[in-house]
């Protein structure tokens, strides 16, 4: 059967994880300080989009005595990424590696070291089903995404530059940018 | 004229490049727990109800899921039993917090009520500000986000996709093309791709 976690090719994974108590404010210090351009995620190229965040609470509906203490803090990590699970998992245990200890490392229940298989086996145990996913681009890869951007981009420059060129030249420099190699 | 509140834009935590973020929990009316995995069926089924949602051009992913019980790992967590079903919702799109939720609810008002309606104190999508607020008063920020290509909006993504198949095309024609006819297929082509740019 098909899994509802995937819009396209695309699937939104989300895990849930409980923090060791007193932690929390530890961890959210240490997110804030991963870099965001250069972030690891980087690192799991199949990564389209991703989050950390803290959950301390259900956010309590304002007027309403509905307050629902978790009675942990939860790290919520999600990510939309192409292809299928299993795989990502490896890669994402394998290639985050140097951050996990300090990201699941926190959390209850993560293997120490958090690494490999055994932390791979505790994401997905903490794996919430998304109920609906939506892409606007689902059946493109993460890799395709940017083939296509750098391409759309070399040939803006192109049309500008080719204005100057002879016909026989503005051939030639097509091909050469973007004939087949 | 009494111009509405203007309330606070995403936190720099929730932004990266061109994509804001915005992470929801909404507590769920006891109706909820039955309608909303009905919707989902439905929407999975019939992805035509997502298709305003497509047309809108801003928005890259969501998904959507209700969280009937917390992942259990052992001690020290404290075994806990929800209260009640929550709603999440996560949604990656390019603008401003508002302007997604200005046009969300103009566009999309109909699904707008299906999606947030077994959600308790949902006002309703129109008029925006109270809705704004509904959001506001469920959102979680962000401790670190990451976009793969930040600086692209979903229209340049969709716009680059469709370029590269056409440019891939033509630079499969063009090598078997004569030099003098060339040219007229280039103007040809850029005419075409015009938009695309």
């Amino acid at each position: 059967m098909r899994t509802t976690n995937l819009a396209g090719r695309t699937y939104a994974l989300i895990v849930l994880t409980p923090i060791r108590p007193g932690l929390q404010d530890e961890l959210r210090a240490y997110l804030g300080t991963l870099p965001g351009e250069d972030s690891p995620l980087a690192r799991v190229e199949r990564t389209h989009m991703a989050r950390l965040l803290i959950v301390d609470d259900m956010p309590t509906p304002p007027g309403t005595d509905l307050a629902d203490p978790l009675g942990n803090a939860y790290l919520l990590f999600t990510s939309t990424f192409d292809g299928e699970l299993d795989g990502y998992l490896d890669e994402l245990c394998e290639r985050l590696a140097p951050e996990a200890a300090q990201i699941w490392g926190r959390c209850i229940g993560c293997p120490d070291p958090p690494a490999g298989a055994a932390l791979k086996t505790c994401l997905a145990h903490n794996q919430i089903e998304s109920g609906l996913a939506f892409a606007a681009y689902g059946d493109a890869s993460v890799a395709q995404v940017r083939s296509a951007l750098d391409k759309r981009e070399r040939l803006t420059r192109f049309v500008i530059r080719a204005q100057n060129l002879d016909p026989a030249a503005r051939r030639s420099a097509f091909l050469e940018e973007f004939g087949a190699r | 004229m009494n111009l509405p509140p203007v309330l606070p834009d995403a936190p720099a935590s929730n932004v990266v490049g061109e994509t804001t973020s915005i992470t929801l929990f909404t507590t769920q009316r006891w109706w909820g727990r039955a309608v909303m995995p009905a919707l989902f069926v439905a929407a999975r089924a019939a992805p035509g109800l997502l298709k305003a949602m497509d047309s809108l051009s801003f928005i890259s992913f969501a998904s959507w899921s209700l969280i009937r019980e917390l992942p259990y790992n052992g001690p020290p967590q404290a075994l806990h039993r929800l209260r009640h079903q929550h709603l999440f919702f996560e949604v990656h799109f390019n603008g401003s917090w508002a302007q997604y939720i200005d046009s969300s609810v103009r566009v999309l008002t109909g699904g707008m009520r299906s999606f947030w309606g077994s959600s308790v104190t949902f006002p309703g999508p129109l008029p925006a500000a109270p809705f704004q607020q509904f959001f506001s008063d469920h959102e979680v920020d962000l401790s670190h986000y990451y976009c793969a290509y930040p600086e692209a909006t979903v229209t340049i993504v969709r716009s680059a996709l469709e370029l590269e198949e056409r440019l891939d095309m033509f630079a499969h024609r063009a090598a078997l093309l004569r030099e003098d006819a060339f040219d007229a297929a280039w103007d040809a082509f850029i005419a075409d791709a015009q938009r695309l740019l």
